[in-house]
C-alpha cells in the first residue's frame, strides 16, 4: 500500500520537473527562467528524498541534500549575480516562437516515451515511469539551448540537462555509486562557475552575451 | 617487484600532477615552473614504465581497493600521455619563454598556465586509470573544464569565441554519455547486487553477457555520441577547428595528441563491455561515424586557408580512419586503430609544434600570407615538411604502415569472427565493401592532395622582407626531433615491449 502510494507521488514529482521544463521554454525574462530552474531542482530534490525514503536508501538524502545546496541555492545565486551585471532585462531573443517551441517540446516528450518503452519493464516497479520523464527533460534541456542565444540561458539549459540526467539516475538505479555522484556533483558545480567567469568575459569583449554575435570563426 | 611498489606507481600517477598544480600557483619565479613541471611528466613517466612492466609481466592488475585499474589497452593509453605530455613540457620551455619575453604572456598569468596544464593532466590520468566508468565519466568532463580556459587563454575575441563553444558543445556532449553510463548501470541491475562497485570494468567484464540488450543498445547511441563529441568525430565536430586555431601551441598538441585518444580510450572501455552482450552493434556505428568524419574532414582539408584549422580537419579524418579500424575489429584492424591512434599523436604534436613556431615569426595563421617557412626558419621547416608528409600517410612516417593495415584490414573483413561477419555475407555485401575501400582512398587521395600543397606552398618561396629570417637551436626543437626519429622507427621496425603491449591490447579488444 505504501510503494502504490510512493509510485504515484514520485511520478507526480517527476511531471512536476517536466512541467518547470515547459515554464522555463515559455518564460521570456532570464531572471524568471533562473527562478524556475531553482524551482525544478526543488522538486528535483524531493524526489531524490522520496526515493531515498521509500527504499531505505541512505546515501540518497545525502544527494538529495546536495542538490538542494547547490542546484537550489548555489548556482540560482550565482547566475543572478551574473545576470545583475549583464544587465539584461529585456525580453529574450528567441530563435523559435513559444507556441511552436511549446509543440516541439511535447513532441519531444512523446519521443521519448517511444525510447524508453523497451525498457521500462526492466527498472525497480517504483521508479521505473519517470525515466522516461528522465530522458524528456535532457531533451528538452538540449532544445532550449538550441532555441536561445543568450550564453546564460543556454547555460540554464543545460543545468536542466543535468537535472534531468540527475533524475533518470536517481529512477532507474536509486541512485548512482556515492563516489560518481560526488563526481558529477563537483563537475555541474564547477561548470556553472566557469561558464558564470566566461559570460562576464564575453560581456566585456564583446559588450553582449548574445551568442549569435559570436561569428568571427568561420570557414 | 612486489604489489606495494605498483601501489606507490599508481598514488605517483595521481599525486605528481596534483602536488604540481598546487605548487605551481604558489610560486613566482618561471624557470622553478618549468623545473616543476618537467620533474612532475619526469615521474609520471617513470610510474607509468613500471606499471607497463608489471602489466606485460603479470597481466590485468587493480590497486588502491580496485579503484585504479590497468590492463594492456589503459597501459597503452598512459604511454601516449606521458610520451606527448613530456614533448610538450620541453617545448613549453623555449615557447612560454618567448611569449612571456614579448610580452604577450603577463608573468603572473604563467602560474596559471601551468596550473591548468596539470589539472588537464590529473583528469586524463584518472579518466585512462580509474576502475569505475562512472569516475571515468567525471574525469572526462573535468579534461573540458580544465581546458577552456587554457584555449581561451589569449583572451582575445575570436579565443573567447571558441572557449564558449568548446564549453558549451563538450559538457553538452558529455551530459549525454553520461546517460549512457546510467543506461549500463541500468542493464546490470538484475545482475551485480554489490552496488557500490556496479559500474566497475572489472565486475562488469565478467557478466557483460548477461546484461540487458535492449539497454545496451541505447546505451551505446548515447555514448558515441558523448565521447564522440570529445573526440570531434563528424557532425558533433564543429568545436574542434576553432578550438586548435585559438589555442596556444603546446596546448593544442595535449588536445590533438592526448585529449582525442583518451576519448576514444573511453568509447573502447565501453566497446569491451558491449561486444559481449551484443555483438556487432558497436562495428557498424564506428564504421559509419568513422566513414562520415574521414570524408568530411577530407573534403575541408582541400578548400583551408588556415594552417591551424588544416591540421585541426587532418585530426579529424584521422580519428575517423582509426574508429574505421576499430569498425572493421578483428586483429589486423584493431592492431591497426591502436597503432594509428599512437603514430597520429607523435605526427600531430610535431605539426602543432611547428605550427606553433611559424606562428610565432609569421604572426599569422593566413597560409597565402605565410611563404618561405625554408628560409626563415629551417629547423621549424623540416618539421613541418615531415609532419604533412606523414599526416598523408607517406612512407617515411608510421602512419602508412597503420593506415595500409586499416586499408588491408578493410579489405579482407571476412576471415574474422567479430562484428566483421555481417559485411562479409553475400556477394552483394562483397560490392559493397570494395564500394567502401574505394571510398576511403579516394578520401585518403584527397587529403593527401590538400595537405602536402599547402604544406609546400608554406615551406618554399621566399619569404616578405620584414620576416626574421635564421633560427636558433633552443629546447623547443628537441621534442620535435625525438617525436619524428620515433616515428620514423616506429615505420621499419616496433620496439618488442610496444609491439607486445599493442598485442596485448589488440587481443583485448577482441572477443574472447
Amino acid at each position: 500500500m505504501l510503494s502504490e502510494m510512493g509510485s504515484q507521488l514520485i511520478d507526480l514529482c517527476s511531471a512536476l520537473l517536466l512541467l518547470t521544463c515547459f515554464a522555463i521554454v515559455a518564460q521570456r525574462r532570464l531572471a524568471a527562467c533562473v527562478d524556475l530552474f531553482a524551482l525544478q531542482s526543488a522538486f528535483l530534490a524531493g524526489t531524490a528524498a522520496l526515493v531515498g525514503f521509500l527504499t531505505d536508501n541512505h546515501h540518497v538524502y545525502v544527494t538529495a541534500a546536495m542538490t538542494g545546496v547547490v542546484k537550489v541555492i548555489v548556482i540560482p545565486v550565482v547566475l543572478k549575480k551574473v545576470i545583475q551585471r549583464l544587465n539584461v532585462k529585456r525580453e529574450l531573443v528567441m530563435n523559435v516562437n513559444v507556441p511552436v517551441a511549446l509543440l516541439i517540446c511535447g513532441m519531444l516528450v512523446i519521443l521519448a516515451f517511444f525510447i524508453t518503452r523497451p525498457i521500462i519493464p526492466l527498472g525497480h516497479a517504483l521508479t521505473r515511469d519517470s525515466l522516461a520523464i528522465a530522458l524528456a527533460i535532457v531533451l528538452i534541456g538540449l532544445f532550449t539551448m538550441i532555441a536561445r542565444q543568450k550564453a546564460v540561458m543556454q547555460l540554464v539549459g543545460f543545468l536542466v540537462v543535468e537535472n534531468g540526467l540527475f533524475l533518470g539516475a536517481t529512477a532507474a538505479t536509486h541512485g548512482m555509486p556515492f563516489v560518481v555522484e560526488l563526481g558529477v556533483f563537483f563537475d555541474v558545480l564547477v561548470a556553472a562557475l566557469i561558464a558564470g567567469i566566461y559570460t562576464n568575459r564575453l560581456q566585456d569583449a564583446f559588450d553582449t552575451v548574445d551568442t549569435s554575435h559570436l561569428t568571427g570563426l568561420k570557414e | 617487484m612486489t604489489d606495494w611498489s605498483v601501489t606507490v606507481a599508481a598514488a605517483v600517477l595521481v599525486v605528481a600532477p596534483l602536488l604540481a598544480g598546487g605548487l605551481s600557483l604558489a610560486v613566482r619565479r618561471p624557470s622553478l615552473l618549468h623545473v616543476l613541471n618537467l620533474t612532475s611528466m619526469g615521474l609520471l613517466v617513470l610510474a607509468e614504465l613500471l606499471i607497463t612492466r608489471m602489466v606485460l609481466d603479470d597481466g590485468p592488475l587493480t590497486v588502491l581497493e580496485a579503484s585504479m585499474y590497468f590492463d594492456a589497452l589503459s597501459v597503452f593509453v598512459l604511454f601516449i600521455i606521458g610520451t606527448v605530455g613530456l614533448a610538450c613540457s620541453l617545448y613549453m620551455r623555449s615557447y612560454l619563454d618567448e611569449q612571456v619575453a614579448r610580452g604577450v604572456i603577463a608573468p603572473n598569468r604563467l602560474n596559471l598556465f601551468f596550473f591548468l596544464f596539470h589539472m588537464f593532466l590529473l583528469a586524463m590520468v584518472l579518466a585512462t586509470t580509474a576502475n569505475s566508468i562512472g569516475v571515468q565519466w567525471v574525469a572526462v568532463e573535468a579534461t573540458t573544464l580544465a581546458t577552456t580556459f587554457l584555449i581561451a587563454f589569449w583572451r582575445r575575441r575570436e579565443s573567447l569565441e571558441a572557449g564558449w563553444k568548446y564549453l558549451i558543445l563538450c559538457s553538452v556532449g558529455i551530459s549525454l554519455a553520461l546517460f549512457g553510463v546510467v543506461l549500463v548501470y541500468y542493464s546490470s541491475l538484475h545482475v551485480l547486487s554489490d552496488v557500490g562497485k556496479a559500474l566497475n570494468v572489472t565486475e562488469l567484464f565478467p557478466v557483460a553477457g548477461q546484461l540487458n540488450q535492449h539497454v545496451l543498445k541505447l546505451a551505446v547511441i548515447f555514448i558515441l555520441a558523448g565521447y564522440g563529441t570529445k573526440v570531434g568525430l563528424v557532425l558533433m565536430h564543429t568545436w574542434l577547428p576553432d578550438a586548435y586555431t585559438e589555442a596556444p601551441a603546446p596546448v593544442v598538441a595535449m588536445l590533438a595528441g592526448v585529449l582525442e585518444v583518451v576519448a576514444v580510450y573511453a568509447i573502447l572501455r565501453i566497446k569491451m563491455i558491449v561486444d559481449y552482450a551484443v555483438p556487432s552493434t558497436f562495428s557498424g556505428n564506428l564504421l559509419l561515424l568513422g566513414f562520415a568524419s574521414f570524408v568530411t574532414a577530407a573534403l575541408f582539408i582541400l578548400v583551408q586557408r588556415n594552417y591551424k584549422r588544416l591540421f585541426a580537419y587532418s585530426s579529424i579524418e584521422h580519428m575517423g580512419i582509426a574508429m574505421i579500424g576499430f569498425g572493421i575489429g578483428g586483429t589486423v584492424g584493431t592492431f591497426g586503430g591502436l597503432f594509428h591512434l599512437l603514430n597520429h599523436a607523435f605526427a600531430k604534436s610535431v605539426a602543432f609544434f611547428a605550427a606553433g613556431n611559424v606562428h610565432r615569426r609569421f604572426r599569422t595563421v593566413d597560409i597565402s600570407q605565410v611563404q618561405g617557412v625554408m628560409v626563415a626558419q629551417p629547423w621549424t621547416a623540416m618539421a613541418l615538411l615531415f609532419a604533412g608528409l606523414a599526416l598523408s600517410a607517406l612512407p617515411p612516417g608510421a602512419l602508412f604502415a597503420s593506415e595500409t593495415s586499416i586499408v588491408t584490414a578493410l579489405t579482407a573483413s571476412g576471415g574474422g569472427e567479430n562484428g566483421a561477419v555481417a559485411l562479409s555475407a553475400s556477394s552483394a555485401a562483397e560490392n559493397g565493401r570494395m564500394g567502401l575501400v574505394a571510398v576511403f582512398l579516394l578520401s585518403a587521395v584527397l587529403a593527401f592532395g590538400g595537405l602536402i600543397y599547402r604544406v609546400t606552398v608554406m615551406v618554399w618561396g621566399t619569404p616578405q622582407q620584414d620576416i626574421v629570417r635564421g633560427e636558433a637551436w633552443t629546447a623547443g626543437h628537441v621534442p620535435m626531433v625525438l617525436l619524428i626519429a620515433a616515428l620514423v622507427g616506429f615505420g621499419f621496425v616496433l620496439p618488442p615491449p610496444l609491439r607486445e603491449l599493442l598485442g596485448r591490447a589488440t587481443n583485448l579488444l577482441l572477443l574472447r
